[in-house]
């Protein structure tokens, strides 16, 4: 089943332009969505979730277009960005009293059982976690209210090794619950370890999105690693 | 809008903001631009856009499951609970200054306004400018909070001065009246006041939907 069709999205900025985008993710797949700094990641993320008008396309989500349903579907969607902090002189617990009540799906056990997996100390601010653990209470959020796919901008950046392995062993873990994870990373290595697809953003355009076996398949050559093979189309790119 | 009202009040709101309904008791200050309490009142709100904006609040707010409108609608929402909580407790004082403090030696030597029905309108006004002029230019800009506030604190300090320079013209001195005196004019001037900040809010709010359903985050 197909959890998100993105059709021919574009978005116009003086400087940079998001040029035709299409993908599609389906249950239970992790997508890494790679690209250099400034590619058109966020803005992809940011159209996919209403926070960008979008010049032209479509984005549709459980086969319904985004606009016009905009709150039925973030009920079944979860995003974190490892960047962002919200409230973070505010007691978790008290985030996360709030955020259930917008969640009829919301499961306190869910919610305590990956509390204890994540180690999270609800009496902790935001202010007081660690970047790591800052993407895993997003996660936490997302989690809870049994989101049906996963979008994450960046979730890896400025985490160290051991807590990228950690998120990394997390997202196949909601694989195999059927869940859907779209992240975005300039880290070739995390798609290494657990990406199913892999969407390829160079300067606004989808260079390509496949499944990670098809992707080395089609542009890798001889013994390159997959981080082999996009840094060399990054930089082949870059000479035309 | 329960949920958001709840979100408003547990995550967004600043604990200075509920401080500063204090500044209802100024009616009872003798001597004093007693008007300047909306200001004050609104500033403490202005804290709380302040804060928020800061603790990335309105980026989680159009994250959850809601329309973008509904941000706007529960931010606007919270302003007139404010708002309206400072106006009630203001229009106590002041009918405590109408009845039984009447004839205080300390009110009646006032050269400033009166509080009165007429005062209770301004007050009224000024907190519908915040609504329209502040408010809105916040949903307007995604965010902004320096030129809105600017433009509204030169509009409430021009009503101040309306308000404190009208009983000086001769034939509008019935509106600093004591107590119950000429009821028929402060109870017109409240009303008026009334139905301004019902007018500004409702539009206001309105408008700001639109522009904000507009922004990029």
């Amino acid at each position: 089943m197909s959890i998100v069709q993105i059709e021919g999205l574009c978005k116009n900025y003086p400087s940079f332009t998001l040029d035709r985008v299409s993908f599609s993710l389906e249950a239970g797949r992790i997508a890494g969505f790679i690209g250099r700094n400034g590619a058109g990641k966020t803005t992809t993320i940011k159209a996919m979730l209403n926070l960008i008008h979008p010049n032209a396309g479509e984005i549709r989500f459980f086969d319904l277009p985004l606009i016009g349903n905009e709150a039925q579907i973030k009920q079944r969607i979860g995003y974190s960005t490892g960047a962002v902090n919200y409230y973070p002189k505010k007691p978790i617990k008290e985030i996360v009293a709030v955020t259930k009540t917008f969640y009829p799906t919301w499961s306190d056990a869910d919610y305590k059982t990956y509390a204890e997996l994540f180690e999270l100390d609800e009496n902790k601010c935001p202010r007081e976690l660690s970047e790591g653990m800052k993407v895993k209470f997003n996660l936490l959020l997302a989690l809870a209210h049994g989101a049906e796919i996963l979008i994450l901008d960046e979730p890896t950046s400025g985490l160290d090794p051991f807590a990228r392995d950690e998120l990394l062993d997390v997202f196949g873990e909601l694989k195999a619950r059927g869940v859907a994870v779209l992240f975005s990373t300039h880290i070739t290595s995390d798609l290494e370890k657990c990406a199913d697809d892999i969407i390829y953003i160079s300067r606004g355009r989808i260079v390509a999105a496949l499944p990670k076996a098809e992707f080395t398949a089609q542009f890798g050559r001889d013994d390159e690693t997959l981080e082999e093979t996009i840094l060399r189309l990054e930089k082949e790119g870059r000479a035309k | 809008m329960k949920a958001m009202l709840r979100k408003e009040c547990k995550l967004a709101a600043l604990p200075l903001t509920y401080f500063f309904l204090a500044f209802g008791f100024m009616a009872l200050v003798p001597g004093y631009p007693i008007l300047l309490s909306a200001f004050f009142v609104c500033l403490g709100l202005f804290q709380t856009f302040q804060t928020a904006r800061e603790a990335n609040d309105l980026l989680y707010t159009v994250l959850l499951p809601i329309r973008k409108a509904d941000a706007v609608k529960s931010r606007y929402l919270f302003c007139a609970m404010i708002e309206l909580a400072a106006f009630a407790l203001a229009a106590i004082c002041t009918l405590v200054r109408m009845t039984a403090l009447k004839d205080a030696a300390a009110y009646r030597s006032n050269a400033l306004m009166n509080a009165n029905l007429v005062y209770l309108g301004f007050l009224l006004l000024i907190y519908g400018c915040f609504n329209a002029v502040f408010v809105r230019g916040f949903f307007k800009s995604g965010g902004g909070l320096l030129k809105p506030f600017l433009l509204f604190g030169l509009l409430a300090f021009l009503i101040v001065g309306v308000g404190e320079a009208l009983h000086f013209i001769p034939a509008l001195s019935a509106a600093n009246a004591f107590g119950f005196d000429h009821i028929g004019l402060q109870a017109a001037c409240l009303a008026a006041g009334v139905c301004l900040f019902a007018l500004l809010t409702a539009l206001a709010e309105k408008s700001a939907e639109q522009a904000f359903e507009k922004v990029d985050l």
